[in-house]
């Protein structure tokens, strides 16, 4: 017992003073409220601003993990604000709860660049996010190109549908095939979750013999799809289209050929530290960024994908 | 014919049976354009109702002693990405990684049986401690990030490793393509621990505690051994649970097995296995498998609305539950 | 002067059996009513119509002079009734305050009114002359102090009739002394108190009144000077003993069992012992009766000799000679011992299992080949065994919960007979089974000591005691009082020395003994 609390103590001692050693040429502390850390996209945000960050050594970043509770990501506000750092960026959980504790950071002179998810109030610094719902149409939009006038069937394995990604994913969706002879002929709310897709996909395999097209709101769903597809030998001649991108799920199917299509939503991450960047440096940035999206299919995913219109 | 229904119906077994029947009735009612009387539609019942089958296995020995255990979905977890990791990215030999697996599933039980059978924690806080516990151990060692062939290299870039063979041969299937291995693996699972309860002096000893716990330790039965081997069972089948659950989504996921113990602890009462202890089988708990198997089936084929499926199970669960209440004398 | 109660004519039966059978009872300003009786024979339930706890009895209740009819406890608190159970009433996590005033609270507009409350409790507390924090919680208190602490919230509820059942069998001598000093104090404010106990000691001391129940009846009632110790016991005792019971003695063999200096400790290391330093031994084939009234501690014994309290129970234990440590049931089981306990619902048997299960419940090591176990040999045995007892079961396979009472004793039985024991400790082995099932036990108990099995006998039925046992040990608040053979022993003597009397030797010398 005491043996591991002297090596515990060491690491800590050690930890210290990395911390110190990193501070010691920091200029700036940046604070990072993540709403959670239990989905991998979430993961892949923060990744994505360690490794933008650590490009800037004049930069500390402190991140903080709500852990999918609101009050714990507004006491989180009030320790940045309390701990006087340089600037907040926050990925909130809700809209409105979050747009208090915010306020207040302004009004201390903090600005707070706010990702993702907007929040009640233009009490910000910045706003930057993805739009799900143009991302839901231009999946639509790229699919009646493809197919259209084939009369392709659809399968829709929708995200959590009393979220408003998986709403807007879908609505988008479907106001992008209104009017062309695309079919939804099968739809489940799988929640997000890839064990959950592939029994739908099951279901649907068992009760439709032409299945063209098969549309999940994330990349992990359309896996799902996929797998179940192909244990009974149908997943050759079908379409399987994605929504993510990330790194280690959409993107990698996609070079393994499991994917036909995924549709990028980026997480952000890297604009919003050169955005911070830019405040601190005292510019004047834009109120809104909205981030543009990118497709990977076969063809581009080699070469980084391409961005969409 | 009707006195051959009455006398059926008075047992546990038999209304279980009839509860089955009925659900298999509302599948034919709602087949969905002929889907459910598919062979691959059973065939995918079943081997989507097996890993919650393996966890309802252990689950049914816990339930058994009068006890409960929330902390299965966690540690299939646990067993999943563990599986995951090293079969993946450590490239340890398939039957090296299960041991691996199944001792580390045992151990987690076994802290929940200790808690419980030591130290004299009610079982829902042991096992809903154990619950957390667990989940942050599988966040923990994953980093919080799905663990799949898909590794980053030194350089940044996303490698694709080749899929360890025992994933695919788990997510296979034999007969024909009639049975799914992870089928097979549930057939086993329920088997061992029928065999335990039914033929073993220790599953004679958990209906015992479960019974009558101070008759029982006045019998000399080691009730404290007898408790904390029925969590350590439970650990085993969420591990072996976890193994098949990585092998279908050919990766291990930190978050795989999240509110399965409600569906496991469901399937067990479904069954007629009394929350109370001492009464209830594997057989009864195989029937509870059946029937909510194939009602999230009927539900899925028929692309029920997830709204309406919450309500449905729901009801199903309480009528259940109310067939197998034990008439007062 | 008028009775402060009074009862007149109490009947009641359960279930068609009389347990109160016309009744007279009253309680006057200042006096002190014992209320004595053998067990079963009805005080308690008397006690609880007067408090309200049934409804459904015949006969009149006054109250100063007015006619009442509590029918729920509430009500009968109101009237200014009190019981003070063995169970005690007190919310253990709650402060002594808060439990003094639980059920009347100080309130003002729904809020408690903390200081009124604070002071009323310390003034209640202050009547009886008892000195506790008052913010500290009870369940921290000794068991001897909540004793006190309930009779102190029976005074704050300005109760004038106050019944204490058994108020001292937990208490230590000091704490029973101050027990009495609060008893004198109530009697001086004009308070009526009804108090049962089984101490001659208590009785002689604090009684100005006795009345004695027998079987339902009310037998005498008397000033307690114009009732001698001997004429109480007579009283209580009053049946002849019948020759129901057919003992055939047989010739008693080696030392089987030798228990000395045995201790059991309370559950609250301030309470008394449950079993004080007991020695005794039994040999082969030789029945031992265990005498006593409650809280004997008979049953402790057995069950701290079994291996069934670990952690309370010290002393020595000896098995055929051979000094054996028992720190659990098994050990006792595998030195060939077998508890038969007190409740077979309750610790006996598991009743949601198959009678099979049950009779093999405690040889399942020996019926199984490596853990395996093998049910045609378990079927067998239950079903030999069944048949020795002649337990009737429509199969052996049914559960155990659906047996006739005497089955399921015969059940319970079973189940050690299985595990083929030498010393067979039996705590109530005839309770609540019908004439039959009772003559087949008694009939086994012969076989079994001509098969030169020792038997330590625990009965309530006075009897029973005197008929089956070789020889008998009467036991006090855990403490032996006196040795009886066969010869001497008699429901008198039995008695006397189950209510403290420790047995003298002229007391052997005294006449109207009973032989059975």
């Amino acid at each position: 017992m005491r043996r591991i609390g002297k090596a515990w103590a060491c690491a800590l001692v050690v930890a210290a003073l990395f911390a110190m050693g990193a501070s010691a040429q920091a200029k700036w502390t940046i604070g990072m409220s993540q709403c959670n850390l239990g989905e991998p996209w979430r993961v892949q945000m923060n990744a994505d601003i360690k490794g933008e960050a650590d490009k800037h050594p004049e930069i500390k970043m402190v991140f903080k993990d709500a852990q999918n509770d609101t009050l714990i990501q507004r006491s989180h506000v009030e320790e940045f604000i309390s701990a006087k750092v340089n600037l907040i960026i926050i990925s909130p959980k809700e809209a409105q709860p979050l747009a208090e504790p915010v306020s207040k950071a302004m009004a201390a002179g903090i600005p707070v660049i706010v990702l993702d998810r907007d929040i009640i109030g233009e009490n910000y610094t910045q706003f930057i996010g993805a739009d799900n719902k143009k991302i839901g149409k231009a999946v639509g939009e790229w699919l009646v190109r493809k197919y259209g006038g084939k009369g392709a069937t659809i399968v829709e394995l929708m995200g959590l549908q009393t979220s408003t990604p998986g709403q807007d994913r879908h609505n988008g969706f479907i106001e992008a095939i209104r009017g062309s002879d695309l079919k939804v002929i099968f739809q489940a709310d799988c929640k997000w979750l890839e064990p959950d897709a592939r029994k739908e996909m099951e279901s649907a395999l068992a009760r439709y013999k032409r299945i063209d097209v098969v549309y999940g709101h994330n990349d992990p769903s359309a896996h799902g799809a996929f797998l179940a597809a192909q244990s009974v030998g149908r997943e050759k001649g079908m379409a399987f289209v994605g929504i993510d991108s990330l790194p280690h799920e959409g993107i990698a199917y996609v070079k393994q050929g499991i994917l036909t299509a995924t549709f990028q939503y980026p997480t952000g991450g890297d604009v919003a530290v050169v955005e911070a960047l830019k405040v601190l440096g005292g510019q004047k940035v834009a109120k809104r960024i909205v981030l543009g999206s990118r497709i990977f299919t076969a063809d581009n995913v080699a070469a980084g994908g391409e961005p969409l219109k | 014919m009707l006195k051959t229904l009455r006398k059926a119906l008075s047992s546990s077994a038999g209304r279980a049976a009839l509860e089955f029947l009925l659900v298999l009735a509302l599948g034919m009612a709602f087949n969905a354009d002929g889907a459910f009387f598919k062979l691959g539609t059973h065939r995918d019942t079943l081997r989507q109702a097996s890993v919650y089958g393996i966890l309802a296995c252990g689950m049914t020995m816990v339930v058994i002693t009068g006890g409960i255990d929330l902390s299965v979905g966690s540690i299939l977890g646990v067993s999943a990405v563990s599986f995951s990791i090293l079969t993946m990215h450590m490239d340890w030999p398939w039957p090296a990684a299960v041991l691996a697996c199944v001792l580390l599933g045992a151990a987690l039980g076994g802290v929940s049986g200790g808690l419980v059978a030591r130290a004299k924690l009610q079982p829902f806080i042991a096992t809903l401690a154990m619950q957390y516990f667990a989940r942050g151990l599988a966040k923990y060692i994953t980093g919080g990030k799905k663990i799949s062939t898909y590794v980053t290299a030194k350089s940044g870039e996303v490698v694709i490793k080749e899929l360890p063979s025992i994933f695919k041969d788990i997510d296979s299937r034999i007969l024909w393509g009639n049975l799914s291995i992870v089928s097979v693996i549930f057939f086993v699972c329920i088997a061992v621990a029928w065999v335990f309860l039914a033929r073993h002096k220790w599953g004679r000893e958990l209906y015992s505690v479960g019974g009558n716990e101070e008759a029982a330790r006045l019998s000399g039965v080691p009730v404290r051994m007898t408790k904390f081997l029925a969590y350590a069972f439970a650990g085993i089948m969420c591990a072996v649970a976890g193994i098949a659950q990585a092998a279908q989504e050919t990766q291990g996921d930190p978050e795989a097995g999240k509110d399965y113990e409600v569906i496991a602890i469901a399937m067990v009462v479904i069954g007629g296995t009394s929350l109370s202890g001492g009464r209830g089988s594997m057989g009864l708990t195989l029937l509870g498998i059946l029937t909510i198997g194939y009602l999230q089936k009927i539900l899925s084929i028929n692309a029920v609305p997830e709204a309406w499926r919450l309500m449905v199970t729901g009801v199903i669960v309480v009528l259940a539950v109310l067939t197998q209440r034990r008439r007062a004398k | 002067m008028r009775a402060l109660a009074s009862m007149r004519g109490i009947s009641k039966s359960f279930g068609g059996a009389p347990v109160l059978d016309g009744v007279d009872f009253d309680v006057f300003p200042g006096e002190v009513h014992v209320l004595a009786g053998e067990n079963g024979a009805g005080k308690s339930t008397l006690i609880k119509i007067l408090a309200g706890a049934y409804s459904d009895y015949r006969g009149t209740i006054e109250l100063d002079g007015r006619r009442v009819r509590p029918v729920s406890p509430l009500e009968a608190k109101r009237l200014g009734i009190a019981v003070i159970h063995q169970e005690l009433s007190l919310v253990p996590p709650m402060s002594v305050a808060e439990n003094l005033l639980l059920g009347s609270p100080l309130v003002r507009a729904g809020f408690v009114r903390a200081r009124a409350q604070r002071a009323g409790a310390s003034a209640a507390l202050a009547e009886v002359g008892l000195n506790l924090d008052l913010d500290g919680a009870v369940e921290d208190l000794p068991i001897s102090s909540r004793q006190l602490l309930e009779i102190a919230k029976a005074v704050r509820l300005e109760a004038r009739v106050i019944v204490m059942d058994e108020p001292s069998s937990a208490l230590n001598a000091q704490d029973a002394e101050l027990l009495f000093s609060i008893i004198a104090r109530l009697k001086a404010t004009g308070r009526g108190i009804v108090y049962i106990t089984h101490r001659m000691e208590e009785i002689q001391r604090l009684a100005d009144r006795v009345t004695v129940l027998r079987d339902g009846r009310m037998v005498g009632s008397r000033e307690a000077a114009r009732m001698p110790e001997r004429e109480l016991v007579a009283l209580m005792v009053g049946r002849e003993v019948d020759d129901r019971f057919p003992r055939h003695g047989s010739a008693p063999g080696s030392v089987a069992l030798r228990v000395e200096g045995f201790s059991v400790r309370g559950a609250d290391r301030s309470a008394r012992p449950l079993v004080d330093a007991v020695s005794l031994s039994v040999r082969r084939g030789e029945i031992l009766g265990l005498g006593g009234l409650q809280d004997s501690g008979a049953s402790q014994l057995l069950l701290g000799i079994f291996g069934g309290l670990p952690g309370r129970a010290s002393g020595r234990l000896e098995v055929e000679g051979r000094e054996l440590s028992v720190r659990r049931p098994r050990d006792a089981i595998d030195a060939g011992l077998a508890l038969l306990s007190n409740d077979r619902k309750a610790t006996g048997l598991v009743l949601s299992q198959s009678v099979t299960a049950n009779i093999c419940a405690a040889s399942l090591g020996r019926l199984s080949t490596w853990g395996w176990r093998n049910p045609a040999r378990e079927a067998g045995l239950a079903a030999r065994i069944g048949a020795s007892l002649r337990l009737k079961a429509a199969s052996l396979d049914m559960e155990a919960e659906s047996l006739s009472g005497g089955n399921q004793q015969k059940a319970a039985i079973g189940k050690w007979l299985a595990a083929d024991p030498r010393i067979l400790l039996l705590d109530e082995p005839t309770r609540g089974i019908d004439v039959g099932a009772k003559h087949d036990i008694y009939q086994l108990m012969n076989e079994w000591t001509a098969r030169g099995i020792a038997i330590l006998l625990i009965t309530s039925e006075m009897p029973e005691l005197l008929a089956m046992s070789d020889r008998i040990l009467v036991m006090h608040r855990g403490r032996i009082t006196s040795e009886l053979s066969r010869d001497e022993a008699s429901a008198e003597r039995v008695l006397s020395a189950a209510m403290g009397k420790v047995e003298a030797a002229e007391a052997a010398a005294e006449g109207k003994v009973r032989r059975c």
